[in-house]
């Protein structure tokens, strides 16, 4: 430790530390541009410049990157330390004489005017380097640097062109201390200003989360996907919450896992995901901010939101009227048939929101209006008679005025036979439900069925809607279909009702009517493998092919597809058909 | 123009022709020292010669040699020797001359410097511009391969040693030694942050000494005919001969090779032959485009050119590029020009540096052309005065040199152009 002096005031330090950051500890303010505590200091902008007196010598130094010394005198308001950054900052008012922030640091020392000619009335740079500093040093992606010399410096990726080891972390954007830096959205995104999903990549997922800790968004967060697109080659980028945090509660190796299970019985029950409206252009989804999903208005009007619960347009206004189309992707040829069943009912529980909390005009845009169930129906003439205007139609389409932002909504009204125009604030689409994308991989994992529209077939649609074909798989929830909550509580309650059924059984009994394989006919050519519809047939270790009896469902489909004929059904085996069909014939004759 | 009785120490191409010629070199016993240090000499004992021979740095710092070499890191390794050839100081022509003449006494100094600090790789950093001299300088590099001067075990001793040319893009700052390292390695040419200096983090963050080609041209004769003789040359302080650049208003501008304490009468009337018809000197720049105006009275004139007494009249001695100021000159007009040549190499890292000179050429810019005000010149003052406080390194701070010097000199030439829009010396 040693021992210096700081605007007349003792102070001790280590001898590692510079002036600037002793200085901050102290409480002693010392204005900034290039410094960051995050990287190394740089020494560019000279903002950080105090009055230094060392044996004897007094002499302006920057504070950033001289480090204290045992009897060190600094002062950081002397005369000449005023003037110098006063001077400065008329350099750089005059450099980027439209940015607020640096107007208001020069007007702190007396500047007001730029005191030179201002060519650059544009320019927002001013080369302090912190991005290209956190870009080297944090990321490790290394993508923007200087180009040029003197006053044609400037900062870019190589040739001033998209680079591909750019990782769009926005590192760069959070540390400019003048704006001068953007990301520009390749797509452009829904609510940039108050985004709808999780704001940082680490982050408690929500309100109600148990345990109430925050998990790392490993797409969004720089060290996994530096990591990532690395191939592993820089492991070590940022780690910043690693760094801070004081427990050491964040490991960066306790990554996803595959963890196998053996199991009696498995209950699927994989979900929907929300079909992308961008598919079908007429209704806007994407040209402006104020068109919006059902789900992504939940997350608006929930009270862990971007604007806290209360319903605003991106411009951050009160709506004052409201369109809620119905039925977007659902009962449509050109995407899916069939009616996604619970949209209804949230669009009129939306519409009641927006009518109780803004007192908007709201217009409800249906086809038909499918209240199926108890209270169903009288929760709709509730909304009826609060005045929510309800026309029968389907918009034929929506678009955005580039000008004043405002939406237009062209839709018939079939009741009335009217072709009207709604011009709105904001749109609400009910958007249809779809199997997930990986549904070909579950169902080729456990052996399921699909129907056309692409749900996970259930064994029998009105007498086993919960049993699918392979014996001890079932399905719950909106993977069989689109149901609604209490729907899908009833549903999976039924499903788990069967699993414990047939756990209780002890001991269970299966069809006689099953497949075997004769190994001394055998080849090993797995034909037999790839036809069974139940994965019931596996190669063991004498390269033959063996039925799972428990597996097995009688099918014959192997039967059929060995061409050795190593396979008989048992109870449908050649010599009993035929014997059959002798038998038939003798009747006949 | 000869250098004294004894005959030239550094430009001897000139007494000998074709000394660019290996065979003609040795001939005059080239690289017998060489040999002699590696075979003979303990490493150590070769830096203590030049600690002794009182050898100064002839890039312009003139920091002790020897003391340099001794400031190695032997705890990290491997260690690096760096020629620093981006003659970039605009009067300076001196290490082209001793590259293109006298280049294995060059060459044999960079060897001897490597074999005193046991490196094993030696580059020449050369400025862009350099492109044929780096040819050139290549092709007698490969020579001394073949005379078996470089390469593994020279001279059957457990020593290796390689040279190889690096050429830079041309930028001035890159003659800044840590500046010249980055772009040694690839990087963009910007000083870095001295401490650490380049004996214990150089070149890829190994202990590399950096030396001036002219530095590097001493040492053979040094080790050859030992320090005293050396000592012998020059002043006390400022040992050996130097070779001035002459440049400017003279009769005869070259290079000359001059013991250190010739004044400046001698080298500029004696040796330049005079100011061209017979006309009246009125400033020295010493130091190239980087140097404050010596006001050229008597004093200056008789003042013996060393590093300690230049600075006594407000100069550098720098690299020894003296300009030659007269009265046919005008003095903002010929600060423009300079100024106009810093802003150029600013290598823009700093504000002060970056800024400041830009907005210090719209002022002269604007002086020169007649529109200029007195608030004009207050206002150079300031951007002057900050330029030289704030700059990252001595880019910035000495770039001002001339104009702060002019300002303080020869100010009536500045007012003259704001009140009567001409100048004394506008011609």
């Amino acid at each position: 430790m040693i021992t210096f002096t700081i605007d007349g005031k003792t102070v001790e330090a280590s001898h590692e530390e510079s002036i600037l950051k002793a200085a901050r500890r102290e409480g002693v303010p010392i204005p900034t541009l290039c410094y960051h505590p995050a990287v190394e200091p740089y020494g560019a902008c000279r903002m950080c410049t105090v009055e230094v007196e060392r044996n004897g010598q007094t002499g302006l130094e920057t504070s950033c990157n001289t480090r204290v010394s045992e009897g060190l005198v600094v002062r950081t308001h002397t005369a000449d330390v005023y003037r110098f950054r006063q001077a400065l900052m008329g350099l750089y008012l005059s450099r980027c004489p439209n940015v607020p922030m640096l107007q208001e640091l020069a007007a702190e020392y007396g500047v007001t005017e730029p005191p030179f000619p201002t060519d650059t009335p544009d320019e927002k740079c001013i080369l302090c380097g912190l991005c290209v500093r956190v870009c080297h040093e944090i990321v490790g992606a290394k993508v923007i640097n200087f180009s040029n010399r003197g006053i044609d410096r400037r900062v870019g990726p190589p040739f001033l062109e998209v680079a591909d080891e750019c990782i769009g972390c926005g590192a760069c954007t959070l540390v400019c201390p003048t704006g001068a830096v953007e990301i520009a959205f390749e797509k452009e995104a829904i609510y940039i200003a108050k985004p709808t999903g999780p704001t940082s990549a680490i982050y408690v997922p929500s309100l109600q989360a148990i345990p109430r800790v925050p998990v790392i968004d490993t797409d969004a967060c720089i060290h996994f996907r530096q990591k990532d697109i690395t191939n592993g080659e820089i492991d070590d980028a940022c780690g910043f919450c690693q760094k801070l945090c004081e427990v050491g509660a964040i490991d960066f190796e306790q990554e996803d896992e595959i963890v196998e299970f053996d199991v009696g019985a498995i209950v699927v029950a994989t979900g929907f995901k929300m079909w992308d409206p961008t598919q079908l252009p007429e209704y806007g989804y994407g040209k402006s901010p104020n068109i919006i999903t059902g789900l992504e208005f939940e997350r608006l009007t929930g009270s862990a939101g971007p604007t806290a619960g209360e319903i605003l347009t991106a411009e951050g206004k009160k709506p004052e009227k409201v369109a809620i189309v119905h039925c977007v992707g659902s009962r449509s040829e050109r995407a899916h048939s069939y009616c996604s069943r619970f949209c209804c009912m949230y669009s009129l529980k939306q519409a009641h929101q927006i009518k109780d909390k803004t007192g908007a005009e709201v217009y409800s845009i249906y086809m038909d209006m499918r209240t199926f169930g108890k209270d169903y129906e009288e929760f709709y003439r509730r909304n009826r008679e609060e005045g929510i205007q309800f026309i029968q139609g389907r918009p034929s389409q929506i678009t955005a005025d580039s000008d004043n932002g405002r939406l237009y909504i062209d839709v018939e009204d079939i009741l009335l036979g009217q072709v009207m125009e709604l011009d709105v604030d904001m749109v609400v689409l009910a958007t249809a439900i779809e199997p997930p994308e990986n549904s070909d991989e579950i169902a080729s994992t456990f052996g399921l069925g699909r129907t056309p529209d692409g749900w996970f077939a259930e064994a029998h649609p009105k007498l086993r809607p919960v049993e699918t074909a392979t014996a001890g798989v079932f399905l719950a929830g909106c993977a069989q279909g689109p149901r609604d909550v209490p729907d899908t509580v009833a549903h999976a309650g039924a499903a788990a009702s069967e699993v414990v059924c047939l756990f209780n059984q002890g001991e269970v009994t299966i069809s006689p009517t099953i497949a075997e394989v004769d190994p001394a006919k055998c080849v090993g050519c797995g034909e037999c493998i790839l036809s069974c519809p139940y994965s019931a047939i596996w190669r063991n270790d004498k390269e033959k092919a063996e039925v799972n009896p428990a597996l097995c469902q009688g099918c014959g489909t192997c039967v059929a597809a060995c061409s050795s004929g190593a396979i008989t059904a048992l109870h449908f085996t050649n010599d009993e058909i035929v014997a059959q069909i002798d038998g038939l014939l003798a009747l006949v004759v | 123009m000869l250098m004294a009785e004894n005959g030239y120490v550094l430009l001897r191409h000139r007494d000998i022709p074709e000394l660019n010629n290996i065979d003609v070199y040795r001939q005059h016993g080239g690289f017998k020292t060489f040999e002699k240090t590696v075979t003979s000499m303990e490493p150590e004992q070769v830096t203590e010669v030049i600690k002794a021979s009182g050898l100064r740095g002839r890039g312009g710092a003139g920091f002790p040699t020897g003391l340099k070499w001794s400031f190695i890191d032997n705890k990290n390794w491997p260690h690096y020797v760096v020629a620093n050839a981006d003659e970039s100081e605009p009067g300076t022509f001196k290490d082209r001359e001793i590259m293109e003449g006298n280049p294995y006494q060059f060459l044999e100094g960079v060897a001897i410097c490597a074999y005193a600090v046991r490196a094993h790789d030696a580059y020449i950093y050369l400025r862009g511009e350099f492109w044929q001299l780096a040819a050139r300088l290549d092709q007698h590099i490969a020579a001394m391969q073949v005379a078996g001067l470089l390469g593994d075990e020279l001279f059957g001793m457990d020593f290796s040693l390689r040279i190889r040319t690096h050429r830079g893009a041309g930028a001035y700052i890159c003659g800044e030694e840590t500046a010249l390292l980055e772009s040694m390695e690839g990087k963009l040419g910007q000083p870095r942050l001295r401490p650490p200096f380049p004996p214990s983090f150089g070149l890829y963050g190994k202990p590399t000494i950096v030396n001036n080609v002219e530095t590097l041209t001493n040492v053979p004769p040094i080790v050859e005919k030992g320090a005293d003789w050396y000592r012998s040359m020059g002043t006390e302080q400022s040992t050996g001969p130097k070779i001035f650049s002459l440049s400017g208003r003279v009769n005869r501008p070259g290079n000359y090779e001059l013991p250190l304490g010739a004044t400046f009468r001698e080298l500029i009337f004696e040796h330049g032959g005079g100011i061209p018809n017979d006309g009246h000197i009125k400033a020295i720049m010493a130091a190239g485009a980087s140097s404050s105006l010596i006001v050229a009275n008597d004093e200056a004139l008789d003042t013996p050119m060393d590093y300690e007494r230049v600075q006594n009249v407000g100069g550098l001695l720098g690299s020894a590029s003296v300009i030659v100021i007269d009265d046919t000159v005008s003095i903002p007009r010929l600060i423009n020009k300079t100024i106009h040549f810093f802003k150029h190499e600013s290598c823009g890292k700093c504000t002060p540096c970056r800024e400041g000179i830009k907005r210090m050429l719209e002022i002269l810019d604007k002086i020169v052309s007649g529109q200029g005000t007195m608030a004009d010149i207050e206002q150079l003052e300031t951007v002057v005065w900050l330029t030289q406080q704030g700059s990252f390194c001595q880019l910035g701070i000495t770039a001002v040199n001339p104009v702060l010097s002019t300002m303080r000199h020869f100010r009536n030439e500045y007012i003259a152009y704001v009140e009567e829009k001409c100048c004394p010396g506008d011609v």
